[in-house]
């Protein structure tokens, strides 16, 4: 239970905070912007510009929904791991490869040893951070991750890749940390996906966060969390952001067979779906999540980035996550 | 007989769809055109045919002896053949292996039904544009196209069967059912493959070596292939069948990857340091497909470093006869990447002969 070090750091959460995972879908003149930027139509100011409009427009909106945790939503990255690939010295960008059906991207090559120089992530989470008077998360990708979807051809093997990027984005949390930064969130998607190297990602993040005093939060989805479980209970973070409502809780089956003993961000709304969540529906996932988890570690959330849905729909999902929360914490007020 | 006289260069399997120029993205534009309703299937029909024809002149340029159509057509692994039968319903993006590339889900609504040619008609259109190209020198007579079909094991375990409490979807809540239903189709494709002259067939089973506690109904569904191949043969056609596995370690099960009824098995040597010292040990009674080159990295291995493995694994194989090739599909890399790794091919064999020649 973390709520102590939450306290520690001088945060004081209401019962079920309510966060986002990170992405926001971006307004329709960031993505005109983005392309125009990317045909030299436009100015690299220009652009800032309009993703500085654009976060200062999430930050109001998830002040106006009442979520307790904020993100800055985004605006002014592609891709969670392109992001970083861009900016940090060691790393080139490979011809388009498919992710799936007719989407491409432009996949990070790890060409020679990658080296942090400076913030890749502070003026952002500052100016978002300066909007509000509540805690915006910084957001970051971890090493593993950022090695599992990256091309490796300088490092001898992947181990020795996941952990010299560990150290690059330990320096970015300690940047983080000094800007007044309290809860960092680091993402491993990658977790699940190559079970036998659950040690390299707990040995990685153990080297990201080790010593560092911030509430950590990391972000895993869409994985067989079953042949990693319990032994990704070890990582080094405070709170496990996880998708549950795609994958109809299943995890809880495993939380029953063996305590789970992280906080948890649990999603209560399926970012792929384009309906509108049943407010029933996802106050019974979090009814469920009741049954196996106590209160005081639950935090609510829907199950990942909202990127790819719009504007309109991922306010609403955000909007059944705040519902979902209040209306728990009204009952446990009333007990 | 050279050094290399029984070494194929070979394809294993997809090839980059798109690349990087205006002029290698007519595919994805065409789809994008086609989702907004500004283009017909039949434009997708061109471009396709168009693109594959690229990409088999460019295994040819590169020096293979047996390339495929690049699987250019193929959505994904898994649901370009489930999407093609009856009562299979086509879902969400599922994670394959651990490409971080997707497929869709196929989900059982009732048994599967086999309505016309899978890949017969797509692997024709491939032949002939093979057929079209001029032959390169010293290749007459050896440049050959092959087939790829994903087997049932690998779309078996990759579907479900819809929870609807209908009788039809309960029997395929097994995987057992589900993959041997898929085997009794797939295993239907391979006459008119062969009809279409097809001599040798490739079938990818990734899920075989990963998930190897489903073994036995892995095994019981090569029947129906079996069958399929000798019923070819007893014609007196040539037909020799492949087994491809890549995406783990296969070392563990090596030797029951070269005990089943496969003429040729394929093997990803990239995930196992110690398989090349394990081939050269145990020797194989099979001919082998060796992944040598990592199909996943756009590293480019040391020409010299592979020649010597292969000159270590190639007298250890059954008649000295193998196929050297990428790993898995190319389709993970760019394009750029995937033709200098199939330009590497090449190198490996002049390597070979050069070393023999000194």
């Amino acid at each position: 239970m973390s709520r102590q070090k939450l306290e520690s750091l001088g945060l004081k959460l209401p019962l079920f905070p309510t966060t986002a995972v990170g992405s926001f879908p971006k307004p329709d003149y960031l993505t005109k912007a983005r392309t125009e930027f990317n045909k030299k139509q436009i100015s690299e100011k220009d652009l800032h510009d309009l993703e500085h409009k654009a976060t200062a427009f999430w930050i109001e909106e998830q002040e106006k929904l009442g979520i307790d945790v904020l993100v800055d939503g985004e605006m002014y990255r592609g891709d969670m791991v392109a992001y970083f690939a861009e900016r940090l010295p060691g790393f080139s960008v490979s011809g388009l490869v498919r992710s799936y059906g007719n989407r491409y991207y432009h996949k990070p090559i790890i060409s020679g040893e990658a080296e942090w120089r400076s913030p890749l992530t502070v003026d952002w989470w500052k100016y978002a951070q300066s909007l509000t008077k509540k805690p915006v998360k910084g957001m970051l990708t971890g090493g593993y991750t950022i090695l599992d979807w990256s091309f490796n051809e300088f490092y001898p093997d992947r181990r020795s890749a996941a952990l010299a990027l560990a150290k690059v984005v330990r320096k970015e949390v300690q940047a983080l940390i000094a800007a007044g930064c309290k809860i960092i969130q680091i993402d491993e998607p990658a977790l699940s996906v190559r079970p036998e190297e659950l040690p390299i990602v707990l040995e990685a993040m153990e080297l990201t966060t080790k010593g560092q005093n911030a509430y950590f939060i990391t972000h895993a989805c869409y994985g067989e969390f079953d042949k990693i479980y319990p032994g990704m209970l070890d990582l080094a973070v405070d709170n496990f952001d996880l998708e549950m409502s795609n994958s109809d809780l299943d995890l809880l089956e495993l939380f029953r067979r063996h305590p789970f003993t992280k906080d948890i961000s649990f999603g209560v709304v399926d970012v792929h779906s384009h309906q509108t969540d049943n407010p029933e529906v996802v106050r019974g996932r979090i009814e469920q999540a009741l049954t196996i988890l106590p209160k005081e570690g639950v935090w609510v959330d829907p199950d990942c980035g909202l990127k790819t849905r719009t504007v309109e729909q991922a306010i609403e999902k955000l909007c059944a996550c705040v519902t979902a929360a209040k209306s728990f914490r009204d009952k446990y007020r009333q007990c | 007989m050279s050094a290399t006289t029984g070494l194929y260069l070979s394809s294993t399997g997809s090839y980059p769809r798109i690349g990087d120029s205006p002029g290698l993205q007519a595919l994805r534009r065409t789809i994008a055109a086609l989702d907004r309703g500004e283009r017909s299937h039949a434009d997708l029909l061109d471009v396709q045919n168009e693109v594959t024809r690229h990409v088999i002149a460019g295994q040819v340029k590169a020096g293979l002896d047996v390339v495929t159509d690049g699987l250019i057509r193929w959505y994904d692994p898994i649901s370009h053949l489930a999407g093609k039968l009856d009562n299979i319903e086509i879902k969400g993006l599922v994670r394959f292996f651990d490409t971080n590339t997707y497929f869709r889900q196929p989900v059982f609504a009732g048994a599967p039904i086999k309505r016309g040619n899978l890949v017969a008609g797509e692997y024709s259109f491939a032949r002939n544009a093979l057929g079209h190209l001029p032959t390169p020198q010293g290749k007459a007579g050896k440049l050959s196209i092959k087939p790829v079909l994903t087997g049932p094991y690998t779309l078996g375990k990759f579907s479900l069967s819809e929870q609807s409490g209908d009788r039809r979807c309960e029997t395929f809540a097994s995987l057992e059912a589900r993959v041997q239903a898929y085997a009794e189709i797939l295993a239907s494709e391979i006459e008119p493959l062969a009809q279409a002259g097809a001599e040798l067939i490739q079938i990818d089973e990734p899920a075989a070596i990963k998930y190897p506690n489903d073994w036995a109904i892995f095994e019981a569904s090569l029947a129906p292939f079996v069958q399929a191949r000798d019923n070819i043969r007893k014609s007196g056609c040539k037909l020799e069948v492949a087994l491809y596995v890549y995406f783990h370690d296969c070392t563990p099960l090596y030797e029951k990857l070269l005990a089943l009824p496969f003429d040729i098995v394929g093997l990803d040597f990239t995930y196992s340091p110690e398989l090349v010292d394990l081939v050269v040990s145990a020797g194989s009674p099979k001919w082998l497909g060796l992944g040598l080159i990592d199909g996943r990295n756009t590293k480019l291995e040391d020409p010299a470093h592979l020649a010597r493995q292969v000159e270590r694994l190639l007298p250890k194989i059954k008649d000295q006869r193998a196929f050297l090739g990428p790993s898995s599909g190319l389709e993970y890399l760019p394009c750029d990447r995937a033709f200098a790794k199939l330009e590497l091919l090449s190198k490996v064999r002049a390597e070979l002969e050069g070393q023999k020649s000194r």
